[in-house]
């Protein structure tokens, strides 16, 4: 995992999914085992996979699933975090966090953690001129939350957590994770869920209206010189619990 | 002696229930302390349980299963 170090605007790394998700999960290890206490990744995926919780493998019909998202070029891949199915793409960036937190701190708890990362994101949002960045659930969005980053309550980020008991002693490591897609259709990802859905025969169907991609709202916008704020402000925002 | 396995009372504000997505071991398996028994998702965390000491689990709560803060989710006869 890549620390913040003055190499911050070449910090966006390009990887595959699955090297992604191995960096996400270093990173993880790295405060596990004592060797870190914070940690901060940015990746924007080479290629793209359906990605989800492991438990998704015991769904009935998960291996036509598997099989039908493979040919339209979609590979399932797992995620330690929770929620539901997600695309990764080249148009969707990550951004991870993991703290080593205190156990009995007030502030240590699931809530704290997604403020910890959706407020410094609502922050940079606001100084790039967007007025109506919060956190909050977006109905009809694949893999909704109550603290997804939303710009007019449609889904920008989709968020979700890991927690890890640190080695040895009672604290606790926190993964929050943000996926943000950047460019390209929304209608687009929402399809591949969907089409996850159909072949497992869960009816719920998600809305390409509930979700926006930065460049609808930021036309022209360029994230490799504007990334390394948010990175900033999600180093610099207050301190750990 | 029987040792309870709670969900931890302070992990999230709220009434929010959460879900059993994994165990890791086998209902009846011997595991040692610190062990990784089970994974509770809430708001879209997953969150670890480890064994708090070592013994024989008796699983109380089933994957998939619906369980509140402080649930008891399996006991530990050491």
């Amino acid at each position: 995992m890549t620390a913040l170090s003055p190499g911050l605007d070449r910090v966006l790394q390009r990887l595959s999914v699955e090297q992604g998700l191995a960096a996400e999960e270093a990173g993880l290890d790295a405060v596990c085992q004592g060797e870190s206490q914070f940690e901060l990744l940015a990746w924007q995926p080479l290629d793209r996979a359906l990605v989800m919780p492991r438990r998704h493998e015991r769904t009935e019909g998960f291996p036509e699933a598997r099989q039908v998202l493979r040919e339209r070029g979609w590979p399932i891949l797992f995620r330690a975090t929770g929620g539901t199915p997600v695309p990764q793409c080249p148009e969707v960036v990550n951004v991870t966090l993991v703290l080593r937190c205190r156990v009995g701190s007030s502030a240590a708890h699931l809530e704290w953690g997604y403020h910890r990362l959706g407020d410094p994101w609502c922050e940079w949002l606001a100084a790039l001129g967007v007025t109506d960045a919060d956190l909050g659930s977006a109905p009809g969005a694949y893999c909704d939350g109550r603290f997804n980053v939303r710009i007019g309550g449609r889904k920008l980020v989709g968020t979700a957590q890991r927690w890890r008991r640190v080695r040895g002693c009672r604290d606790m490591a926190l993964l929050v994770h943000g996926a943000m897609q950047v460019g390209g259709d929304p209608a687009g990802l929402v399809d591949i869920v969907n089409a996850f859905q159909e072949t497992i025969d869960d009816p719920q169907r998600f809305l390409p209206e509930s979700h926006v991609a930065l460049t609808q709202a930021l036309p022209g916008l360029d994230l490799e010189t504007t990334l390394p704020d948010l990175l900033r402000r999600l180093v610099d925002w207050e301190e750990m619990p | 002696m029987t040792t309870e396995i709670a969900v931890p009372e302070d992990l999230w504000e709220g009434d929010t229930e959460g879900v059993i997505t994994s165990w890791l071991v086998s209902d009846g398996a011997e595991v040692a302390q610190g062990d990784l028994v089970a994974e509770v998702m809430v708001e879209k965390a997953q969150y670890e349980i480890e064994a708090p000491l070592s013994g024989r689990l008796a699983i109380v709560k089933e994957e998939d299963e619906v369980v509140a803060k402080g649930s008891v989710i399996a006991t530990l006869e050491s």
